[in-house]
């Protein structure tokens, strides 16, 4: 039996006081101990920014790398021992700005990782500049006549480029969101959970109480989320109702599941053996 | 007096130069001969100016000539370009339209009709390699079997083609004769034929390396190309990346997984990594980076050699870490290095970082030692514990901290690119972050013990030449040059650079009469990196920096003019 105190760790927590994370890593320890996923079996591997801390603050093995960089660190790690159990805490900025590239392409590569986006819309760590999901018109010390750029819709991207799992959370909905966490570890292949997240001492626009007054399960709707088309209508939703829940799932193989060296077990088990080069050379 | 023929072909590229220069080396090694050829082309597809040079000897050759004795021309570019660089009884085979003629060193051969009438006009390349080496004096058979060999896999319809190119190509010139032609029959064959780039990929798969990186680059794409030909027979897992950023920190991410893990690229390519080259220095996680060193800044010219990333390597990456570099100067030492590499960065949990270059990948080289292959790898990795007091980043004396493998036992890894405890946990207190960086540093000098000395030969010659990395095969062949005319020259090259051997530097060259030091690059780049560690400084500097390799000949006139 694994419970969430399992997870509980000796380190002093760094995150601003009513942080929208603390209900992320609530939710993370629960879905893990739901699992019955040990502390020692489960590796997390985290970009840099106030996301990106999470495994700092629980029981886990870690790796917290380079901004933008979680993906292919992860990435890596996965294809060393594809039986390795990854989450990844990742921000918007980290993401979808720093790490953009490495997103469309962990995408396409449907590698078995479940990534969670701590969405605050605004950079925390760096003291409140606009994000690449920050909404238009958004006033910032840096933005200082607004933001003028598009917003970047994580949802709408990941559909585009068939990502097999593609789900928003709400930090302040602990029990959903390690539901999702949950459906998406057991989904093979990539799974995208984008989470609404308040900053409390940067984002004045998106509180808690604005995401809480217009979050609305997908599952009220009846939502279908094998329906692709139904899938890109949801993503594209905001406003005065915004969709959170599964908005899109799709069986497929993982990128592990498809690499030709990998079927006879993880490059990690495998016994080093001098022949095949021998012969190699020998034939030369 | 004994064979030392240079034949260079050129033409546009897309004419098959690389492939046919291929097929000579081939066939002069299985006549027992020892070869050495460099592949010459621009950043282009088709079209422009490229060129294959082989070199042909009875004795090892490790070097270009500069003078040749063949030329042969698929285009009139060729000939405008190399008719300076024939011998005085050089020959030029021209590809013409008109009947064979042979006048005043010229043979002109309607190359491409021939090809035609062998089945298609692609094959004027065999042609001309079936003229050359009839001209040379070998034996057709010796041609056609590396041709049936080298096409075993191709179309029947394809090795139907080229075998009567070769024998079209063969019989056009029967009876016209070459200065230069020599006996083919009564030796052995020696040795293997290799490109540099796969002595690279063989020595990284005698390390068991398992993951490889990369995202295309010249001129290190090659050496991926070769592990990703052989990777179904090891366990062994090659990724194109989205970027280079990417494929550094897919290797880092592997490694810290359990697995041996590489990645290899260019200048531009490494500018990129370096982020992920710290990281692995930080986070304390071994990985193997080769640069194959090409021309800059920026994209500078991609197809062509250079040695002027050595102090970027050494230095790349903010704030401070050990790291080792090294730079082969052959490919038995390529391979040797690339294994070298992969054990030392695990045995340290550091980065190490091979340079190479285009002029070392490139070319082929016929080699005579055993590449030895050690039964078992030595890891470098404790069995995965159920202790929980485990600390990933225990301080240690040497420095090296007890490494284990997430997820295999109980006790916790934890890793951090941000400075970090024992333990691994981010920090930010002054004892930790000082105790952190002292013990980093603390692998230096048994890092340092590994290095191997520089190579030396005629240690206490008046005149030393030194070199580092690729430019070995120039150096030492300019050094018997010199001492074949009098001068008492020797020889010291560096393929170890960091941490820098300092104490072996000063031994070889502390009590030198005069050296000098031999690099591809324009500012002296090792001389700086020599005077900085050890305050001694060469005679002069013997530098080259227009994108090409040494001539021996350029660095004996060098030594000519400036030696006292």
């Amino acid at each position: 039996m694994i419970s969430i105190s399992d997870f509980d760790v000796q380190y002093e927590n760094k995150w601003c006081p009513g942080c929208g994370n603390f209900g992320i890593l609530a939710a993370m320890k629960d879905a893990l101990a739901k699992q019955g996923i040990a502390p020692h079996d489960i590796l997390i591997i985290s970009g840099i920014g106030q996301a990106a801390k999470t495994p700092e603050f629980m029981k886990c093995n870690m790796f917290h790398g380079l901004h933008g960089r979680a993906l292919p660190l992860a990435t890596g790690a996965k294809l060393a021992n594809h039986r390795l159990k990854i989450l990844v805490n990742t921000g918007d900025g980290d993401c979808y700005g720093e790490g953009g590239n490495h997103f469309m392409h962990a995408i396409r590569r449907n590698i078995d990782l479940t990534v969670l986006a701590h969405n605050n819309m605004v950079y925390g760590l760096t003291k409140g500049q606009a994000s690449p999901t920050s909404e238009r018109g958004m006033v910032t010390r840096i933005q200082n006549h607004g933001v003028i750029q598009e917003s970047f819709n994580p949802l709408l991207v990941a559909l585009a480029l068939k990502a097999g799992f593609v789900a928003r959370g709400f930090s302040g909905n602990i029990e959903h969101l390690s539901m999702l966490i949950q459906e998406g570890m057991k989904h093979r292949g990539f799974s995208l959970i984008d989470i609404f997240q308040p900053c409390v001492s940067f984002n004045s626009i998106n509180t808690h109480k604005w995401y809480s007054d217009r979050v609305y399960e997908v599952t009220q709707d009846n939502h279908d989320p094998t329906d692709y088309d139904a899938a890109l209508k949801k993503a594209r939703e905001w406003g005065d109702l915004i969709p959170i829940g599964i908005i899109y799932k799709e069986e497929k193989p993982s990128f592990t599941d498809q690499i030709y060296g990998l079927a006879e077990g993880p490059l990690v088990e495998r016994k080093f053996n001098p022949m095949p080069l021998r012969e190699i050379l020998h034939k030369m | 007096m004994g064979i030392d023929v240079t034949v260079k072909i050129g033409g546009e590229a897309g004419q098959g130069i690389q492939t046919v220069g291929q097929l000579l080396a081939l066939t002069c090694q299985k006549a027992g001969l020892y070869v050495f050829a460099i592949n010459d082309f621009e950043s282009r597809i088709r079209g422009g100016h490229s060129f294959f040079q082989i070199r042909i000897s009875d004795k090892q050759v490790r070097a270009p000539h500069h003078q040749v004795n063949m030329l042969v021309c698929l285009d009139r570019k060729t000939l405008e370009i190399h008719r300076d660089e024939m011998t005085t009884d050089g020959l030029i085979m021209l590809a013409t339209k008109d009947a064979v003629d042979a006048a005043q060193g010229v043979l002109s051969i309607p190359l491409f009709d021939l090809a035609s009438k062998a089945g298609s006009a692609i094959t004027a390349n065999t042609v001309a390699a079936g003229a050359s080496l009839a001209l040379l004096g070998a034996p057709l058979d010796l041609f056609s079997d590396i041709i049936t060999r080298q096409f075993a896999e191709k179309s029947a319809e394809l090795r139907r083609q080229n075998l009567a190119a070769a024998q079209l190509g063969y019989e056009t010139v029967r009876g016209i004769t070459f200065n230069s032609a020599f006996s083919w029959t009564g030796r052995e064959p020696k040795g293997k034929l290799i490109e540099g780039s796969l002595s690279v990929a063989l020595g990284a798969l005698a390390a068991d390396v398992r993951f490889a990186a990369f995202y295309p680059m010249s001129p290190a794409t090659s050496i991926m190309g070769h592990l990703v030909n052989y990777a179904d027979k090891f366990p062994l897992v090659v990724e194109q990346a989205e970027d280079e950023i990417a494929a550094a920190n897919m290797v880092v991410g592997a490694s810290f997984a359990g697995v041996r893990s590489m990645t290899a690229t260019s200048g531009g390519g490494f500018c990129l990594m370096t982020e992920a080259l710290g990281l692995a220095g930080m986070s304390e996680t071994p990985i193997v980076i080769v640069n194959a060193q090409r021309p800059g800044p920026a994209t500078g010219l991609p197809t062509r050699t250079a040695q002027a990333d050595l102090h970027f390597v050494i230095r790349a990456a903010q704030d401070e870490f050990p790291r080792f570099v090294f730079a082969p100067g052959s490919p038995e030492d390529a391979y040797n290095t690339a294994a070298r590499a992969l054990h030392l960065a695990e045995k340290y949990q550091v980065p190490a970082l091979i340079l190479v270059d285009q002029y070392l990948l490139d070319s082929l080289y016929i080699i005579e030692e055993e590449f030895l292959v050690s039964d078992t790898i030595e890891r470098f990795i404790e069995e995965a514990g159920d202790d929980i007091s485990y600390k990933r980043y225990s301080c240690t004396q040497t420095g090296v901290s007890p490494r284990r493998i997430p997820c295999l036992g109980t006790s916790l890894v934890l890793a951090n690119g941000n400075e970090h405890n024992e333990e691994g946990h981010s920090i930010e207190s002054i004892t930790e972050r000082t105790n952190m960086v002292i013990k980093r540093n603390a692998k230096v000098p048994y890092m340092k013990a590994e290095m191997r000395p520089p190579q030396i030969a005629y240690g206490d010659a008046q005149i030393l030449l030194v070199g580092w990395g690729s430019t070995a095969g120039a150096v030492y062949e300019a050094a018997g040059i010199l001492r074949n005319v009098g001068m008492d020259c020797g020889v010291v090259h560096f393929a170890d650079i960091w941490p820098f051997p300092g104490d072996a530097a000063l031994s070889a060259l502390g009590n030198a009469k005069q050296f000098f030091i031999v690099e591809n690059n324009s500012t002296g780049q090792f001389a700086q990196l020599l005077r900085q560690e050890t305050g001694l400084v060469p005679t002069a500097p013997i530098l080259k920096f227009d994108g090409r390799p040494f001539y021996p000949i350029e660095i004996v006139k060098r030594i000519k003019e400036m030696a006292r």
